[in-house]
């Protein structure tokens, strides 16, 4: 199990490492005009000066060994044109609270609503709530969410007679980009649940327990809601990724004060520095994401075994 | 029918078991003689004429609301090719300007017809300053009345009220937007009245206008007198003398939505079918190296830790940033990624399939790698393919969605249905959202039935659906 958990955390940092290096590779074949605030009035020496003081005109590999060495102090350097050179790392500890606050609120909220409708859909099988869950999942996964989040901005606003856009100290402004970002995920859970209880319900546990006369809801509750519930375990943290992810239309759409606004705005500003900043910790989030997913899934299903089966395969 | 034919079997059947019952008879003593025809025992051979393709067609088709869509889609598909060379079409990209005034014939709203109104014969009419040698562009509107000032009202009608308001007589609108001023009984007439907004005094009881804006009307069916002109018979008032109608209306620049919608769904599409086909490829061919060749099954596996891990957004964003939008950098950055998930799927499938009997069988027999490749093993991957496929065009055509929000989609000048809804995204609480309506509606259609039917035919290509 150790042993595991060591050679998963190795190879998530190697992972880290490989995307950083490429990512900030890439960044390096943008235009240069992305680092200056005031690139067309600049003289073509100043520019020099200022691209040598910031390392950039140095060979790659020095750059990356730069970047990297800096990385570990914690420092990711300074904008260029969102807020002239401000160091990222202070733009962002301002702006990333809010992303994680509504991010974990959505998260609880979708939990709290797609495990009920999963589970209520798995227990009445082509009635009701089965096909109104099965219309809200492909509504859901099948309409580009860039769609459906503008009419529920406009009309839900409208509706609930709350301002369009976020406000942070109006509470009533954080039900519909908290909504939105729970959308996906509520069908996400609804959708894995159900296709998991289904199966645990054709087991034989089931059928002895039934027999034996055990209440059908307690069934359902007791056993076979719990057996479900452990594969579903592992999708936790890549949710939070989705939500993360679909936090960026989100967070732009109701001008949020949050990490994902902040990356709209930052790529239609060309500041380099920035963009490859925030690429790189939504790599992270990733990459960390998947990791606590696969050592929350050893840690609480005793049926996985580390044991390797060399050659089985 | 079926009395009938009881009556003549009858015969046959006793007179058949009669010959079975002696030829039994005959092998109980001569256990090696010819065995007697048995028609129940010739069913019991266990042939059934069984096949993939078709058991996976009838399970499809039984699926009404799939083969719906399928419809639905193919017709839709197939109109957005026909759509250009039909009569009447406008060019997607085409600003159009007003053949009389000059002017760019922005947010018209969507209509069946360009006839705006129909006037009955005797209508007079204003004839304005536009006009050629067959149309005249007409109004009725006499004046406009500003907000609050006082006018006489001397006929009360329920939706118009005939006034006379500085010389001229003519008819105000009475309706809630108004707001006009009236007495206890306004039946009682003359009375002074005023209009709590800004209206017009038209000619008529009946707007003529274009929402204040000129109509236009075939000379020959007016007699026109200096500024005022009498319609000789019944006539039709058209916003644009061109009978083209925009059956989505024009955007804020004048180009007909409807040449936008669907050419913005060929991209679309284009974008979503070659994006599919580049996964299916590299994933097949990944696949299938990747769980067959033992050796690469090392590297490969590290190599998809690495691009599994990033999620697929950002990849889409970074590259989409890099390199200058458009539709090749679109198709390049989703393709990127899109494939890992078809490979690992093919790759897992392959490692379970491939040590079967059969295979070992056939490796024994001396069969070539790539013939077992492509006749043993990718038949069953088959309804995978398609799937994943069919899953990939709505997916495609969402991401292009969100990287046209972002800002870093396609240029304006190249329509897709990203660009229309981001477009339309900003007057969808004005009375100009049909901008945005429409491009949604197509779009939704397409994704839904393409999840629908992706679904339904994964079903159906499932052996164990197939009893």
């Amino acid at each position: 199990m150790t042993k595991y958990v060591l050679k998963r955390l190795l190879s998530a940092i190697l992972t880290l490492v490989i995307v950083l290096t490429v990512v900030f590779v890439l960044v390096r074949q943008m235009p240069i005009e992305g680092y200056f605030d005031n690139y067309d009035k600049l003289d073509e020496n100043i520019i020099q000066a200022k691209l040598d003081k910031m390392g950039l005109n140095d060979p790659m590999p020095v750059q990356l060994l730069h970047f990297f060495k800096n990385l570990l102090k914690g420092d990711l350097g300074t904008s260029a044109r969102y807020s002239v050179d401000a160091p990222i790392t202070g733009i962002i500890a301002q702006k990333a609270p809010v992303s994680a606050l509504l991010g974990i609120i959505s998260m609880i909220l979708a939990m709290a609503l797609g495990l009920p409708l999963g589970a209520a859909m798995a227990r009445s099988k082509s009635k009701f709530w089965d096909k109104f869950g099965t219309a809200f999942i492909v509504f859901v996964n099948a309409v580009p969410a860039a769609v459906y989040y503008i009419y529920l901005q406009s009309y839900g606003a409208k509706a609930l007679g709350v301002p369009m856009l976020f406000n942070r100290s109006e509470w009533q402004t954080w039900i519909l980009p908290i909504f939105s970002m729970a959308l996906g995920n509520i069908a996400y859970y609804a959708m894995w649940l159900r296709r998991y209880m289904v199966d645990e319900l054709n087991k034989d546990y089931v059928k002895l327990a039934r027999a034996k006369g055990v209440e059908n809801k307690k069934i359902t509750m007791r056993h076979v809601f719990r057996n479900a519930f452990v594969p579903m375990v592992q999708y936790i943290p890549t949710s939070l990724m989705y939500t993360i992810c679909g936090s960026i239309y989100i967070e732009s759409l109701y001008s949020v004060p949050g990490m994902g606004g902040l990356l709209v705005d930052v790529i239609n500003r060309q500041d380099n520095p920035m963009v490859q900043a925030i690429v790189m910790i939504y790599s992270c989030i990733g990459i960390i994401g998947l990791l606590l997913g696969d050592l929350l899934m050893t840690a609480i299903d005793p049926r996985i075994t580390f044991a390797k089966k060399e050659g089985a395969r | 029918m079926g009395l009938f034919r009881n009556l003549k079997a009858a015969p046959v059947e006793k007179r058949m078991s009669a010959e079975l019952e002696k030829k039994i008879e005959a092998g109980k003593k001569n256990p090696f003689g010819f065995a007697p025809y048995n028609p129940d025992a010739a069913e019991k051979t266990g042939y059934s004429n069984y096949s993939y393709w078709g058991s996976t067609f009838r399970v499809f088709f039984k699926n009404k609301l799939a083969v719906t869509l399928l419809i639905v889609l193919v017709l839709l598909m197939a109109f957005t090719f026909i759509q250009p060379v039909l009569p009447k079409q406008h060019k997607a990209n085409l600003i159009i300007n007003h053949p009389i005034t000059g002017m760019q014939v922005s947010n018209v709203p969507p209509a069946l017809t360009t006839v705006k109104a129909k006037a009955p014969k005797g209508t007079e009419l204003i004839v304005k300053e536009y006009g050629d040698e067959q149309w005249i562009a007409v109004g009725n509107v006499l004046s406009d009345v500003k907000a609050r000032e006082i006018f006489t009202v001397i006929e009360y009608g329920k939706d118009y009220c005939k006034v006379d308001y500085n010389g001229m007589t003519g008819y105000v609108k009475n309706d809630f937007t108004t707001q006009l001023k009236l007495p206890a009984d306004p039946y009682k007439v003359p009375y002074e009245s005023r209009s709590g907004f800004k209206t017009k005094l038209y000619t008529s009881p009946v707007d003529f206008s274009n929402d204040g804006d000129d109509l236009f009307v075939e000379k020959k069916y007016l007699s026109i007198s200096g500024d005022t002109a009498v319609t000789t018979e019944e006539c039709e008032l058209r916003i644009l003398p061109d009978d083209a109608p925009f059956l989505f209306g024009t955007n804020n620049l004048g180009q007909d939505l409807w040449a936008l919608v669907w050419s913005g769904t060929r991209t679309s599409l284009f974008i979503g079918f070659v994006v599919a086909l580049i996964e299916a490829i590299i994933g097949i061919v990944v696949g299938v190296l990747w769980g067959y060749v033992r050796k690469l099954d090392r590297l490969l596996t590290e190599i998809y830790n690495v691009v599994n891990n990033i999620p697929t957004t950002i990849v889409l964003i970074l590259i989409a940033y890099i390199l200058r939008p458009g539709v090749g950098t679109l198709i390049f950055a989703m393709s990127l990624t899109g494939w890992v998930g078809m490979a690992r799927f093919i790759r897992n499938q392959i490692i379970i399939i491939r040590d079967r009997d059969y295979n070992l069988a056939s490796r024994c027999l001396g069969t070539g790698t790539l013939r077992i490749i492509y006749r043993n093993l990718l038949p069953y991957l088959v309804s995978v393919i398609t799937l994943r496929m069919s899953l990939a065009v709505p997916g495609a055509i969402g991401n292009e969605v969100f990287i046209t929000y972002i800002g870093l989609g396609l240029p304006v000048s190249t329509p897709s249905l990203g660009n229309l809804i981001n477009i339309g995204r900003k007057l969808i609480s004005t009375s100009h959202s049909y901008q945005l309506v429409f491009p949604t509606i197509v779009l939704s259609i397409i994704t839904i039935s393409f999840y629908i039917i992706g679904n339904a035919f994964a079903d159906a290509a499932d052996p164990k659906n197939h009893l």
